[in-house]
């Protein structure tokens, strides 16, 4: 037993003396995923035409903005040890509710923008409240939450989708139109380097991945939601609001899918039904692929700009590349599934 | 000019269906059990029902019932293949006479469909084969939406230009949608497809219009587009749209709904032209094809409901603006003459 | 008394890698009487429990059970020999989705011979059974979670007794229930020793104990440290060989308080507890003493705003201190340094400063953004005046032993000025070293302050207290000042005798 003792102390020794050097196991988990990215990305540029250019890396931010966005949203209710599965049909009920403020209601872009932001801050209440107060476990509040959204949004116009001239259910015609403001949010490009290189899309995830990262990472209220999240009894005793952080986890969540709503009805044009599944998958991958950026093992807005962008990068080669839609799934599976080793696996040993 | 019950159907296109006293009205000169309509129940099965196709099918099916007088029930399995068989055995036990199978797997409505035809109902399928020369199939011929759409594309751009093409394998409609475009590739060796893309996550225009900017980038040479179902077509349309290709691509596509109208018309649209069959026909002619069948007549083993060429030229110089003046400018949209016998009223009529 | 052993425990040895719990146990349990055995936490009484009932292997030792070896590698084969033991927490012994019915005969349902279809009335009339011979009057049919603890260790024990065990262990079965209850309880415990079941009660409740004991055995440190049998039980001595009185006072220079800061006038920590006061001193370092369970982490919740009082007043430096959550305690400058870290201290995710600032980021925050320069100076302060061994103020928390991770803890607490610094068990899992240096840096540290500190150890107490209060059954029975003590008043208060002049 000494002996084991004796030994272990002097591992600990020796790792101490090469901690300015790092083991090579350490460099692999912090880095690897950011040299996977780089070679991704110099792999594209190489094997297809047209891959490196401005342009090209613009489509590929834009084609994760909404994602990127819903993921940010996910991430400070994964911060907060919870999950919300709901912002996948709360940004498909914000592009409903946006399309059928304007174009049912004649509302202009500000209305449609408030009503969405509105929902995304009532339904994180909501999702916060059951989780909460009503001790409703998250993933199931949130599951219920989904369904209730992806019924409710059908409800106002019998399951059509939203454009102008569409027959309502009362048999009158919406002559509304989509405000050109409000369009303009998701077809407006700034200039940058080239003239209208960058859409609004992009800034706007730019500008929200800035923020909670600064949030999370800077701010007392971010670091307390991490508290709470690793040891919630420890969080209270330290005097912290346990659930005014939780809720609020819920609330950016429920903001940030909303803003992606908005984005999503502004490129579209119109209000599509759909159960946004599918934006919620991806955005959990981009959050879950987060864990492994930086040898993070948490989950943090850094890590899920970073998954966000690996997967758009990866799509956006695989489609150029003419690769079918499902070994893109499949790709995006297996990135996730390293993307977990990463975490779980690697980076355990560490501790 | 003589007033024909056609020519004030033409007037009154975009109004919905005869009211149920007009139903009667026409009741005397009905063959049976029709002259009694009252007492005729039909069923329709559905297996998709949430978009605006299925809605607008339903309303057909719905104008067409009510123009007939007979009492409709809407059974509706929500793409739950087993429960949509077991619906079939509810329509049974509820004594309808005749039952309409809309959409569904074969390989779960082959029996239902049979022990209903041995229970002595009629059936109509829509859009799935349950493999049964006693049951006539409803069928929007997507062969002919294709060619419609791609003969517009080779009148505009000629025999030879380099194509992107949309396309998501396994799907019933796509695939038929694919043998034409594999036929015209074949016919005009001119037609390069440079890529192939298409992806169903929803909402599937956003995924597509992610595809098809990386599609447009890779091949910046490409000038049409052929995106047969309309949620590609708009996805492609945005794609083109942000990378400012509008000008040297064109879209041509099939179906169509009031927002695809709009994303036409816009001034510089690339999206040339769609070949559609108004589902609201589709849904009016399963149910005549049914009421046939009660009445004794043959609609035939296979009722097919023609498809009609929309160009960006005709929505604009017709000024339509949505799907009622589309059928109301463009009367072979509105009607089609198939299973349609002369008592047969005419839900677009009064 | 002559009456032979029916179960027997020779030179029990378990180390959990280099850290021995049991030592050598030797322990024998008589059929038709109740064995207690007492111990402190950490002395080894869960371990002794588990490798009896067939959880953990044994490193060494020898048990016999009505003479034969009694080696059980899983707890089925422990209760199939005749070993039974309704555990601590209570819901691990009912099955709360389920009727009573069903839990009383819950282990008839598995194992070779369980029928294949569950039949409800045979199930209903093998329950009755059990439910008979137990003397149990509960609705068959009620769902556990409708009956009260009570009710539901009664359905424990009697499902247990379905066995028909040679030997019974009831660990700590009264820590939840309330007296009333507990006396239930006691028949049936009496009832199975009638019945010539041999029965080892875990408890520290010196009123279980004074009812029911007819040999007490302490542990103390993996060691068996007295045992107590006759008609005349010396429960002070019982009390004495568990809590290992070494007598170390003299050692410290006793401070007597300046002036009052925290007052509590007739504070009642449960509805039908008796009220007391309390004065506690700027300067003095107080010690709160008292058997497991008797309410020392309620009051230590209580003065914290983390639980509120049943009744009662407090005041803080002559105002009204009434918080309602830990953030108002916070604010007046009452902390608490947590018993169980890993459990209600420690952020794992954590590193060493950022667990350190966690309470005070308001403070060290500029308008809510954080300030890391400021987090590390202040935990490299608290790491060099505690002495904590790590590599730098950003090593994980999980990299550091036990007693530097408690040294963290007490940091957190000490880096702001407090008014009252409450500790709970702050030496729990520390090694000796740590300890002494902790309980350096509070009382070099005390003045400004008033430090209350509540320890179940009694030489821990001398070492660090000016003065000693002990607490029994949610109230406080005794005062003592650290120099020249009565350590048999002492442990006469802790034994509970108090109730017996009260």
């Amino acid at each position: 037993m000494s002996m084991e003792q004796s030994k272990t102390s002097v591992t600990v020794t020796n790792t101490a003396q090469t901690a300015p050097g790092m083991s090579a196991r350490e460099i692999a988990i912090k880095y690897g995923f950011l040299v996977l990215l780089l070679g991704l990305i110099l792999f594209f540029c190489i094997s297809t035409n047209g891959f490196a250019s401005p342009q090209s890396a613009v489509f590929i931010l834009q084609s994760v903005s909404i994602t990127g966005i819903l993921a940010l949203g996910v991430t400070a209710t994964l911060v907060v040890g919870g999950f919300d599965l709901s912002i996948g049909s709360v940004a498909t009920t914000a592009m409903m509710a946006s399309s059928y403020v304007m174009v049912v209601m004649g509302g202009d872009a500000l209305t449609a923008t408030l009503v969405c932001i509105l929902i995304g801050i009532v339904v994180g209440l909501i999702n916060g409240f059951l989780i909460v107060y009503m001790r409703v476990p998250d993933l199931l509040a949130t599951l219920g939450m989904m369904f209730l959204l992806v019924g409710l949004q059908r409800i106002p116009t019998e399951g059509r989708s939203i454009a102008t001239g569409m027959s309502l259910p009362d048999g009158t015609v919406a002559n509304g139109t989509f405000s050109p403001a409000f369009l303009a949010l998701g077809r407006h490009r700034f200039d940058l380097i080239l003239p209208n290189l960058l859409p609004v899309s992009v800034v706007v995830l730019i500008v929200l991945a800035i923020l909670i990262w600064f949030f999370l990472e800077y701010t007392r209220f971010g670091r307390m939601m991490y508290a709470v999240g690793s040891n919630e009894r420890a969080a209270a005793l330290a005097g912290a609001p346990v659930n005014s952080y939780k809720i609020s986890a819920y609330v950016i969540s429920g903001v940030f899918a909303s803003i992606g709503g908005i984005l999503l009805a502004a490129r579209l044009g119109r209000g599509d039904i759909a159960s946004g599944n599918n934006l919620l998958l991806d955005s959990v991958a981009a959050a879950l692929i987060g864990f492994a950026v930086l040898g993070a093992a948490k989950p943090n807005a850094f890590g899920t700009a970073i998954g966000a962008l690996f997967v758009g990068v990866l799509l956006q080669g695989l489609t150029m590349m003419n690769a079918p839609y499902y070994t893109q799934d499949f790709v995006k599976g297996g990135v996730l599934v390293v993307a977990l080793v990463f975490t779980f696996a690697l980076s355990q040993r560490k501790r | 000019m003589t007033i024909t019950r056609r020519l004030l159907g033409k007037l009154t296109l975009g109004l919905i269906g005869a009211s149920a006293l007009g139903g009667v009205a026409f009741a005397a000169d009905m063959p049976a059990p029709f002259d009694k309509p009252g007492d005729v129940k039909i069923a329709l099965v559905r297996y998709l029902s949430t978009g605006d196709f299925f809605q607008s099918y339903l309303a057909g099916v719905e104008a067409q019932a009510k123009a007939l007088g007979v009492d409709l029930r809407v059974l509706d399995s929500r793409q739950d293949a087993a429960l949509q068989a077991d619906m079939v055995d509810q329509a049974i036990a509820l004594g309808v006479q005749g039952i309409i199978i809309q959409h569904g797997l074969t390989e779960s409505m082959k029996e239902a469909a049979q022990r209903a035809v041995d229970a002595g109902i009629k059936v109509v399928a829509f859009d799935v084969n349950v493999e049964n020369d006693k049951i006539p199939q409803i069928e929007q011929s997507d062969r002919d939406l294709a060619r419609l759409a791609l003969e517009q594309a080779i009148k505009d751009n000629g025999e030879s230009w380099k194509a992107g093409y949309v396309y998501v394998a396994g799907i019933a409609p796509l695939d038929r949608r694919d043998e034409t475009w594999k036929e015209f590739k074949k016919k005009y060796p001119g037609i390069n497809e440079a890529a192939m893309f298409g992806t169903m996550d929803n909402p599937i225009a956003n995924s597509v219009a992610n595809q098809a900017r990386s599609v447009v980038s890779a091949n910046p040479d490409i000038t049409v587009m052929f995106a047969p179902y309309d949620e590609f077509a708009k996805g492609v349309k945005i794609a083109v749209d942000e990378a400012g290709l509008s000008s040297s691509v064109k879209i041509y596509s099939a179906d169509i709904s009031t927002s695809d109208i709009a994303a036409m018309r816009e001034p510089g649209s690339a999206w040339a032209a769609t070949a559609a069959t108004n589902p609201a026909v589709v849904g009016q002619v399963s149910v005549r094809a049914l009421a046939m069948l009660l009445a004794g007549e043959d609609p035939g083993k296979s009722v097919i409901v023609p498809p009609t060429l929309i160009t960006q030229k005709d929505l604009i110089d017709n000024d339509i603006k949505s799907m009622e003046e589309l059928g109301a400018k463009l009367p072979q949209f509105a009607h089609a003459d198939v299973a349609m016998p002369a008592w047969m009223p005419n839900p677009n009529a009064k | 008394m002559v009456q032979e052993a029916v179960f027997r425990v020779d030179d029990l040895r378990k180390s959990f890698g280099p850290v021995q719990v049991l030592g050598g146990v030797d322990l024998e349990l008589r059929a038709g009487a109740v064995t207690v055995l007492m111990g402190a936490n950490g002395a080894g009484k869960s371990t002794l429990v588990r490798i009896v009932s067939g959880v953990y292997d044994r490193d060494a030792g020898r048990i016999t059970l009505a003479g034969k070896d009694f080696a059980p590698s899983t707890p089925a084969e422990a209760i199939r020999a005749g070993v039974v033991t309704v555990h601590q927490n209570i819901n691990d012994g009912v099955v709360a989705d389920l009727d009573v019915a069903t839990n009383l005969t819950l282990d008839r349902l598995n194992g070779k011979g369980a029928p294949l279809i569950f039949n409800p009335r045979r199930v209903r009339r093998e329950a009755k059974a059990v439910a008979d011979r137990m003397g149990l009057s509960i609705d068959l049919s009620a769902s556990i979670t409708d009956l009260s603890l009570a009710d539901r260790q009664m359905v424990a024990i009697a499902r247990a007794m379905a066995h028909e065990p040679k030997v019974l262990i009831l660990d700590e079965p009264t820590s939840s229930l309330s007296s009333a209850e507990a006396d239930r309880l006691f028949e049936v415990v009496e009832r199975l020793r009638a019945r010539g079941v041999a029965i080892l009660y875990i408890s520290h409740r010196m009123s279980d104990i004074r009812r029911l004991a007819d040999t007490i055995v302490s542990l103390r440190d993996g060691r068996i440290t007295g045992v107590f049998e006759g008609p005349e039980l010396d429960y002070e001595g019982a009390v004495n060989a568990m809590l290992g009185k070494k007598v170390s006072a003299g050692e410290i220079v006793v401070q007597t308080a300046t002036a009052p800061v925290l007052k509590a006038e007739n504070l009642q920590l449960a509805a039908n507890s008796r009220p007391f006061s309390l004065t506690l001193g700027d300067g003095e370092v107080v010690v709160i003493t008292g058997l497991v369970g008797v309410g020392k982490t309620a009051l230590a919740e209580t003065l914290f705003g983390a639980r509120q009082p049943a009744g009662g007043a407090m005041t803080l430096d002559g105002k009204a201190y009434a918080p309602k959550t830990t953030r108002q305690a916070i604010e007046k400058g009452v902390f608490l340094v947590a018993k169980d870290r890993g459990e209600n201290g420690i952020v794992p995710g954590f590193n060493i400063y950022e667990n350190i600032s966690l309470p005070f980021l308001k403070r060290i925050s500029n308008f809510g953004v954080t300030n890391r320069r400021g987090e590390r100076n202040l935990a490299r302060t608290q790491i060099a005046s505690l002495g904590v061994v790590c590599r730098s103020e950003r090593d994980e928390m999980n990299t550091l032993s036990g007693g530097n991770q408690q040294k963290v803890m007490v940091g957190r607490w000490l880096t702001q000025a407090s008014r009252m610094l409450i500790l709970d068990e702050p030496f729990q899992g520390v090694d000796i070293a740590a300890r002494r240096d902790i309980a350096a840096k509070l009382r070099a540290s005390a003045n400004g302050r008033a430090t209350l500190v509540f320890l179940t150890e009694l030489d821990e107490a001398f070492e660090i207290a000016d003065r000693i209060l002990v607490m029994s059954e949610q109230t406080i029975v005794g005062e003592h000042r650290n120099a020249g003590i009565n350590v048999d008043k002492l442990l006469a208060e802790i034994a509970g005798q108090h109730q017996m002049v009260g």
